[in-house]
C-alpha cells in the first residue's frame, strides 16, 4: 500500500501535466500556424503535404498591409472604438447600476429591468442594423467612429449595468451607512467607498467589453465607409467573390489579434480576480 | 459576475438604506445609460417589432406596405429552410455548450492555484476568446482544409485518416461545433476559475476532515455553490452561440448545401441579403421568444438554487 | 452645392445650344441636376432663340464654353465604391491623383468586402441616401436598378462604348433598366476550361468539345491514361455557389416563365444537373471539398488535366514559374454548351440621387477605357471588357494560349437573371445534391418551391427576355 501511493501520485501528476500540455497545444498550434502563414510565400499555401515551416521568411504580406497608409488609420480607429466604448460603457453602466441598486425599486421592478437588459443584449443585431443605419443617417453620423461607438454602447451598457448591479447589490449596507453618516453624497459614496471595493469587478467587465468592441463586425460594417473603417472589416475584405487571399489575410489577422493577445496576457489576472467578486457566496 | 437573478430575492433579507433624499443624484446616474439604450436599442427594437407585422421588402418599396397580421410569422414557421436552420442551430449550440461546460470546468480545476506554471497555462488557455470570430473562422478553414490542412496532416501522424471536413454535411457540422468549443471554452474556464477561487478554503477543509475524497468534496460542496454561476454561464454561452454569425460565415458559409445553415444565417440572409425586413423581423422575434424563455427559465432555476 | 448645380445647368444648356442633345434629353438631365420644372421652362425659353444657330458667332461662343467644360466641374466632389480586393480598389487609388489634378474633381474611394459592398449599394439606392455617386455593381443589385441614372444620353454624347466586346456591351455584360443602359462594364471574366496541352497530347485527346458530353468523354479517356495522382478534371465544388456555372453551361432552356416567375424546364434542368454530378466523378478524391483557391492550386501543382475556373483568378499564377508547375503546358479550351457561359462583370453606375452626375461620369470615363482595360489586366489581373486588349500584339505574344479563346468565350457569355435569394435557393439545393441528399429531380422541386415565394425584379425580367432566357 505505502509503496503504491507515491507511484499513483506520480502517475496522476503525469496525467495532469499531459492534459494541460495537450490543451495548450490545441490553443497554440492554430495560432502558430496562422503566424507562420503570414510570413509564407504565396506558392507555399495549399501544398501537399502542408508547408508548416516556410522555406523562406517573407514580409511581403505585412509590407502590403502597412505599405498602405490607410492601415495605420484603420488600426487607430479600432483603438479609438474599443477604448472609447470601454471607457464610456464602464462609466455609464456603473453609474446606472449604482443608481438602480440604491433607488429602492421593488424586487419585481429590478428583476424586470435586468430581464429587459438581457433581452436587449441578446436581440439579433442583424435585424436592427438597418434601422440603426437609417437613424445614424438622420443624425448625419454615417462613416464616423462615433456612430460605431454608439452602436457598441447599445450592447455594452446593458451588459455592464447588469454585471455591476450584481456586485453593488452584494455589498453589505453597513459599508455605506458610515459614509452616509459623514454626509457623503451618492457620488462620493460611489467614488470613495464602493468603487475601491469593486474595482477588480470593474476591471474584468472592462476587459470583456474591450474584446467585444475590438472584434465586432456587423455594426461597424454597416456604418463605416471610408474614414471609420476598423480592422475587423479589413480582415473580412480578403475574402473576395473569387476566392481568399490567404497571405495578406493571415498577416492582417495577426495585426488584428496581436494587440488583444498582448492585452490579454497583461490583464488576465484581473479578469479572474474581478469575476471572483460576487460569483459565489461563501 | 453571473448572479443577477438573485438580486430580487436578496433584497428581502437586507435592510433597505434610507436614501430618499438622494433620489435626484441616483436618477441622474441612471439617465445617461438610459438615454443611450433608448436611442440605440429601443428605437430599432420597437421598429423591428412594428416591422414584424408589416409587409416590407426594401428593394420593392421604400416604405412598409401595410399591416399583414401574423403572415410573416406563419410564412417563416412554414418555411422548410427555417426548420432546418433551427435544427442545425440546436445541434451546434447544444453540442458546443455542453462540451464547453465540461471542458471549462475540468480545465479550471486542472489549473487551480496561483503557482506561476498554472498562471502561464491559464493565460495561454484563455487566448482563443480574444480572437475576432471572422479571423478564427478563416483560420480554422485553413486548418481543416481536406487537402493541405494541418489538422488532417497531424491526424495522419497518429494513424488516423481525417474526414473531408467541410465537404461532408455531418463533419461540417462537427467543424462548426469544434470552432465554437475552441473559441469559447476559455470563457467557461475563466468564470469557473473565478468561482472556484471564491470558495472559502474552510469549507473544503471541513469536508476533508469529514473524510470526503477530493471528488466527493467537489460534488457535495463546490458544485452546489457553483451551480448558480454555471447556470448563467450556460445561458450566456447558449444564446451567444445561437447568435454567432461571423465564424460560421467564414468557416462554412452555411454549407455544404444547408448543412450548417443556422438560424442566424437564415435571419441574416432574409434581412441583409434579400432585404425582406418584415420576415427578418418576424424571425428575430421568434428567436427572442425562445431566448426570453431561456432567460426566464434560468432566472427561475437560479432563484431556486439560491434559496436551497 | 448651389454652384455645382449651376455648373451642371450651364454644361447641359451648352449641350442643348450646340444641338448635342435633344430637348427631351435636356429636360431629363435638368431634372436629374435638381432643377425645378419652371426653371427648366425658363431656360428653354431663353435658349429658343439660339436653338437653330443662324449666327456663326453663337456657335463659336458655344464651343468656347465647351472648352471650359472640364474646369467647370472643378471643386466638385464625388464618392465611388469598389470591391475591397486589392485589385479594383487599388487600380482606382492609383488613378485618383492624376484624375484629381486633371479635372479638379475630388474623388473619395470607398472599398468594401464583396457582401458588404452589395448590401451598402442596395441600402444607399433604395433609401435614396445618395452618398455614393459612382457605384461598382453587378446583377446582384438588380432589384435596385430603378434607382440608377440612365446613361444612354451621356454615352451617346461622348461617343463612349467603342471597343467593347459586343456581348459585354449588351444586357447581361452591361446593366440595363427600363430599356436604358444604367451601367458600363469595367471588368469581365467568363467561366473557362484550361487544359494541359502536354497531358492531352500524351493521352491522344484533343480539346475540340462542343458539349459537356464531349468534354466528359475526353475526361473518360484521360481517366484511363493519366497517372493515379492526376485527376482528369478539377473544379471548386467546395465553393457552394460555383457549381451553378456548370449547370448553366449545360442548360439550354429558359428559367423565367411567361408569368414572370422563376422556373426551369424540368427535363432539361435534370439533365444539366446530372452533368454537374458527372463532372465531380472525374475530380480528385476530395473533389467536393475544394474551394476556388484549392482547385486552382491542384491545377497549378500539375495534379489535374483540366480545370473549370475563373481564368482571371489563375492566369497570372499559372504563367509564373514561382507559383506554377504548368508554365507553358496549358491552354484555354472552349467552354462547352449547349448552355451559356457564366459571366462575372462589374459595372460602374451612377446613382439617381447623385448631386454630381457629370463629375461622376467623368470618373467613369477615366476609369473605364481601353487603355486602362489593358493596363489593369496586366498589372492587377482584372479581366478587360475591351476587344483591343485581347488583340494587342504585345500581349498576344505572351498569351496566345489563352487570349483568343478568352475573347471568344466572353462574347458567348450571359448574365444570370437571379437575385441572391433565388440564387441561394439554387446553389444550396445543388449542394444538397452533391452530398447525396437530393436527386436532380428533387432539386428542381425544391427550387420551384422556394422560387414560388419570390418576385422577379423588373430589371431581371428584361434581362432574361433580352438574353432569350424567358419563356414566351
Amino acid at each position: 500500500m505505502n509503496l503504491r501511493l507515491p507511484l499513483r501520485r506520480y502517475a496522476l501528476h503525469g496525467l495532469h501535466a499531459f492534459a494541460l500540455i495537450v490543451a495548450c497545444l490545441v490553443v497554440i498550434i492554430p495560432l502558430g500556424f496562422l503566424a507562420l502563414n503570414s510570413v509564407k510565400l504565396e506558392r507555399e499555401f495549399l501544398t501537399i503535404p502542408p508547408t508548416i515551416f516556410p522555406s523562406q521568411i517573407t514580409f511581403e504580406h505585412y509590407q502590403r498591409a502597412f505599405g498602405d497608409p490607410k492601415t495605420v488609420r484603420f488600426f487607430t480607429n479600432s483603438l479609438i472604438v474599443a477604448g472609447t466604448t470601454t471607457a464610456v460603457s464602464i462609466v455609464c453602466g456603473m453609474l446606472a447600476a449604482y443608481g438602480l441598486a440604491r433607488l429602492g425599486l421593488p424586487a419585481w421592478g429590478l428583476s424586470f429591468v435586468v430581464f429587459i437588459f438581457l433581452f436587449i443584449r441578446f436581440y439579433p443585431r442583424i435585424t436592427t442594423v438597418i434601422p440603426y443605419f437609417l437613424l445614424m443617417r438622420q443624425f448625419d453620423l454615417l462613416d464616423t467612429v462615433w456612430a460605431i461607438i454608439l452602436g457598441h454602447l447599445g450592447i455594452t451598457i446593458p451588459f455592464v449595468t447588469w454585471l455591476m448591479l450584481v456586485l453593488f447589490n452584494d455589498l453589505p449596507p453597513e459599508l455605506e451607512e458610515a459614509g452616509m453618516l459623514d454626509g457623503c453624497n451618492p457620488w462620493q459614496r460611489l467614488w470613495h467607498i464602493v468603487l475601491p471595493v469593486t474595482a477588480p469587478g470593474v476591471a474584468s467587465a472592462a476587459i470583456l467589453i474591450a474584446f467585444l468592441s475590438w472584434n465586432e463586425f456587423l455594426i461597424a460594417a454597416s456604418i463605416a465607409r471610408r474614414q471609420a473603417v476598423v480592422l475587423s472589416i479589413v480582415v473580412a475584405g480578403f475574402v473576395t467573390d473569387k476566392g481568399i487571399y490567404w497571405g495578406p489575410m493571415s498577416a492582417m489577422s495577426v495585426v488584428m489579434i496581436a494587440p488583444m493577445l498582448i492585452f490579454a496576457l497583461f490583464v488576465q489576472r484581473y479578469l479572474i480576480r474581478g469575476l471572483m467578486l460576487g460569483a459565489v457566496k461563501g | 459576475m453571473e448572479r443577477t437573478a438573485s438580486i430580487a430575492s436578496q433584497r428581502h433579507s437586507r435592510r433597505r438604506l434610507r436614501l430618499s433624499h438622494d433620489w435626484a443624484w441616483l436618477l441622474a446616474f441612471v439617465i445617461p445609460a438610459f438615454l443611450v439604450v433608448v436611442v440605440v436599442q429601443f428605437y430599432p427594437l420597437a421598429y423591428s417589432l412594428f416591422l414584424s407585422v408589416q409587409d416590407w421588402t426594401l428593394t420593392k418599396s421604400q416604405q412598409p406596405e401595410g399591416f399583414v397580421g401574423l403572415t410573416n410569422f406563419t410564412k417563416v414557421l412554414g418555411d422548410s429552410v427555417f426548420r432546418r436552420a433551427v435544427r442545425n442551430s440546436l445541434y451546434i449550440s447544444g453540442g458546443a455548450v455542453g462540451v464547453e461546460l465540461f471542458l471549462g470546468i475540468s480545465l479550471a480545476y486542472l489549473t487551480l492555484g496561483s503557482r506561476w506554471s498554472m498562471r502561464v497555462v491559464r493565460t495561454i488557455l484563455i487566448l482563443p476568446m480574444v480572437i475576432a470570430p471572422v479571423a478564427a473562422g478563416t483560420m480554422w478553414r485553413m486548418l481543416l482544409n481536406s487537402r493541405a490542412g494541418l489538422f488532417n496532416y497531424l491526424l495522419n501522424f497518429v494513424g488516423i485518416q481525417g474526414p473531408k471536413w467541410l465537404a461532408s454535411p455531418d463533419w461540417a457540422l462537427v467543424a462548426v461545433i469544434l470552432l465554437d468549443i475552441w473559441q469559447w471554452t476559455p470563457f467557461v474556464l475563466v468564470v469557473v476559475a473565478a468561482g472556484a477561487a471564491g470558495i472559502p478554503d474552510e469549507l473544503l477543509e471541513s469536508a476533508a476532515i469529514d473524510g470526503a475524497s477530493r471528488w466527493q468534496a467537489f460534488q457535495k460542496v463546490e458544485l452546489p455553490l457553483l451551480t448558480p454561476v454555471l447556470l448563467l454561464t450556460a445561458m450566456f454561452r447558449l444564446l451567444e452561440s445561437l447568435l454567432s454569425l461571423d465564424s460560421v460565415y467564414s468557416l462554412t458559409f452555411g454549407g455544404p448545401g444547408y448543412a450548417t445553415y443556422t438560424l442566424t444565417f437564415f435571419i441574416y440572409t432574409l434581412g441583409l441579403q434579400n432585404f425582406n425586413f418584415g420576415r427578418a423581423a418576424a424571425a428575430s422575434w421568434l428567436f427572442m421568444a425562445v431566448a426570453a424563455g431561456v432567460i426566464a427559465l434560468v432566472f427561475w432555476l437560479h432563484r431556486r438554487s439560491d434559496i436551497s | 452645392m448651389r454652384s455645382e448645380r449651376n455648373n451642371a445647368v450651364r454644361v447641359v444648356t451648352d449641350d442643348l445650344r450646340q444641338g448635342r442633345i435633344t430637348r427631351r434629353q435636356f429636360m431629363g438631365r435638368m431634372v436629374a441636376a435638381g432643377v425645378g420644372l419652371s426653371a427648366i421652362n425658363a431656360i428653354l425659353a431663353a435658349c429658343a432663340a439660339v436653338e437653330a444657330p443662324a449666327d456663326p458667332s453663337a456657335v463659336s461662343t458655344g464651343s468656347q464654353d465647351a472648352a471650359a467644360e472640364a474646369p467647370s466641374l472643378a471643386g466638385s466632389e464625388i464618392t465611388a465604391t469598389y470591391m475591397q480586393s486589392g485589385t479594383y480598389d487599388v487600380a482606382a487609388e492609383t488613378l485618383k491623383p492624376t484624375f484629381e489634378s486633371d479635372t479638379g474633381i475630388t474623388v473619395n474611394l470607398v472599398a468594401a468586402p464583396f457582401t458588404v459592398l452589395v448590401q451598402r449599394n442596395i441600402t444607399d439606392l433604395t433609401t435614396q441616401t445618395g452618398e455614393f455617386d459612382v457605384m461598382s455593381l453587378s446583377l446582384w443589385e438588380a432589384s435596385a436598378f430603378q434607382h440608377l441614372q440612365p446613361l444612354d444620353d451621356l454615352v451617346a454624347r461622348d461617343g463612349f462604348g467603342e471597343d467593347y466586346i459586343p456581348a459585354l456591351w449588351a444586357p447581361g455584360g452591361s446593366v440595363f433598366y427600363g430599356g436604358q443602359r444604367v451601367g458600363v462594364p469595367y471588368s469581365a471574366d467568363a467561366y473557362g476550361v484550361l487544359y494541359r496541352s502536354d497531358l492531352f497530347e500524351e493521352a491522344g485527346v484533343t480539346a475540340d468539345w462542343e458539349t459537356w458530353d464531349d468534354l466528359l468523354a475526353v475526361a473518360e479517356t484521360l481517366k484511363g491514361k493519366l497517372p493515379d495522382n492526376v485527376a482528369p478534371i478539377v473544379f471548386s465544388f467546395g465553393a457552394p455557389e460555383q457549381s451553378t456555372a456548370i449547370f448553366y453551361g449545360a442548360y439550354p432552356g429558359t428559367y423565367v416563365t411567361a408569368e414572370n416567375t422563376w422556373a426551369v424546364e424540368r427535363d432539361l434542368g435534370a439533365k444539366a444537373l446530372e452533368v454537374v454530378q458527372r463532372v465531380a466523378d472525374y475530380g480528385p478524391s476530395d473533389a467536393l471539398a475544394l474551394s476556388i483557391d484549392e482547385a486552382n492550386a491542384v491545377f497549378l501543382q500539375g495534379k489535374a488535366a483540366m480545370i473549370i475556373c475563373w481564368p482571371s483568378f489563375i492566369r497570372a499564377a499559372a504563367d509564373n514559374p514561382e507559383q506554377s508547375a504548368v508554365v507553358g503546358k496549358w491552354q484555354m479550351g472552349s467552354f462547352p454548351g449547349p448552355g451559356f457561359i457564366f459571366l462575372s462583370a462589374w459595372n460602374l453606375a451612377i446613382s439617381k440621387y447623385s448631386k454630381n452626375i457629370e463629375a461622376a461620369w467623368e470618373w467613369i470615363k477615366a476609369y473605364t477605357n481601353p487603355q486602362n482595360g489593358k493596363d489593369f489586366m496586366t498589372t492587377y489581373g482584372i479581366g478587360s471588357p475591351f476587344a483591343s486588349t485581347y488583340e494587342d500584339a504585345e500581349l498576344l505574344q505572351m498569351h496566345s494560349h489563352d487570349f483568343p479563346q478568352q475573347k471568344a468565350n466572353l462574347n458567348r457569355t450571359k448574365g444570370v437573371a437571379l437575385t441572391f435569394a433565388a440564387f441561394e435557393i439554387q446553389f444550396r439545393n445543388m449542394g444538397e445534391m452533391m452530398t447525396g441528399a437530393l436527386t436532380p429531380t428533387e432539386v428542381i422541386e425544391r427550387w420551384h418551391e422556394g422560387w414560388a415565394e419570390l418576385t422577379v425584379p423588373q430589371a431581371l425580367i428584361e434581362l432574361a427576355e433580352a438574353q432569350g432566357q424567358k419563356a414566351s
